[in-house]
């Protein structure tokens, strides 16, 4: 294995548990996230020269999964899915899972769901996060807000809830 | 702190962190097949006006993989629950057994269908699979309506969910000539296939299965579309047992 490849490797075992973490609070289907997942690790190592370059690689994964995983779902929107597709989606979600938070996630939209990710797996702050999304810094700042806000809410309205 | 009531912006992350840490994800498949993956990535980005040859190559390379025995390529992470184990491999198909029992089935190329049949009947589920314009005719269609041993109505669907990340006309062919052509959703056969590495995800729910009820997965009647998820009478013939 040669220098780059090893370089890589090291790079993927570290990052694919953060990485699938952060695809998987926006995509909240895990077989899903781990395919765009798995796909932008193949395409980072096809341009690991550039990629390894990158200010925060990791986030570098992370965007372009997301990025595939919408490419796939416009793609998607050709097919004739069975009535119950989305019940699968919802249905794999694996045990140990707090559902309800990740439903509240889901809730979410995309933006403030991608901006959680990315600071909560990736722990990026707001400048890069916001390099990465394309958008302003306090656009992002506005996003994480928000999300906080809607997040805080469910979460006192679950809490009281329960008791 | 009362409850949720004040809590810090820090507060909601990490307890966001905190729970979704907590769930069990799959571990990293092996690094070689995504690093071929990768390559035929790079292929592809230098070969403009890629056609169906060099996608054929790419499956073929892949398909290479497949053949590996997926114990060989992935080890179990120590973060990883009993019930959730990682992805065995990136390969032309991937079976995995969910936590909840359900088996997902995630095909990237239509490769080595006695291989993914052979695992499939390994993994308790009576199969038959054929990536090839013709189905097993010792296969017969389960009927609708309620069999005797359910409780419930059979439904298809119940038993054979698909999500559908990429259509089934951009999987990459067979890495054989003469094998099957892909349909696109309009049933009406496509052009040539994209070098795309995407792949269609079938969850099949064993305990919904009667016990004399199999999976079929292959051509439709009209010998043309094929990853057709269908429920069949189990028989020796056809889905082994």
């Amino acid at each position: 294995m040669s220098n780059e490849q090893a370089e890589f490797a090291d790079f993927f075992r570290t990052s694919w548990e953060p990485c699938l973490r952060a695809v998987l609070a926006v995509a909240g289907s895990p077989q899903l996230a781990e395919d765009q997942v798995a796909e932008a690790f193949a395409k980072a190592w096809a341009s690991w020269r550039k990629v390894r370059r990158h200010p925060a690689p990791n986030a570098w994964v992370v965007r372009t999964a997301l990025n595939t995983g919408a490419s796939w779902w416009r793609r998607r929107s050709r097919e004739m899915p069975l009535p119950d597709h989305d019940l699968t989606a919802a249905g794999d979600l694996g045990v140990g899972l707090d559902a309800s938070l990740l439903t509240m996630l889901r809730r979410l939209p995309a933006r403030q769901r991608e901006v959680i990710a990315l600071r909560v797996f990736l722990d990026l702050d707001t400048e890069t996060i916001a390099r990465q999304l394309g958008i302003e810094a306090g656009t992002v700042r506005m996003h994480l807000s928000r999300a906080v806000t809607t997040l805080r809410r469910e979460l006192t309205a679950a809490n009281n809830h329960g008791g | 702190m009362n409850g949720h009531d004040d809590m810090s912006a820090t507060d909601v992350l990490s307890t966001v962190r905190d729970s979704l840490c907590g769930m069990p994800v799959a571990g990293p498949p092996d690094v070689e097949a995504i690093m071929a993956r990768g390559r035929a990535h790079r292929r592809r980005r230098l070969i403009p006006g890629v056609t169906g040859t060099a996608a054929v190559a790419a499956g073929a390379a892949l398909a290479v993989t497949a053949l590996t025995p997926a114990s060989h390529l992935a080890s179990p992470q120590p973060s990883h629950p009993a019930g959730r184990p990682p992805a065995a491999q990136l390969a032309a198909w991937t079976v995995t057994k969910l936590a909840d029992g359900n088996i997902s089935v995630t095909i990237r190329e239509l490769a080595d269908p006695a291989g993914l049949q052979s695992t499939l009947r390994a993994d308790g589920v009576p199969a038959s699979v054929t990536f090839a314009s013709q189905q097993n005719a010792a296969c017969r269609p389960y009927p609708g309506g309620t069999p005797p041993q359910a409780p419930q109505p059979l439904q298809v669907t119940t038993l054979l969910k698909r999500v559908f990340p990429k259509p089934y006309n951009e999987l990459p062919p067979p890495p054989r000539p003469g094998g099957a052509r892909l349909v696109p959703a309009n049933g009406r056969p496509s052009g040539p296939p994209s070098p795309s590495p995407d792949s269609t995800v079938i969850v099949i729910d064993p305990s919904a299965l009667p016990g004399s009820a199999g999976v079929q997965l292959g051509a439709s009647d009209s010998g043309d579309a094929i990853l057709t998820p269908r429920v069949v009478y189990a028989s020796p013939q056809c889905t082994g047992s």
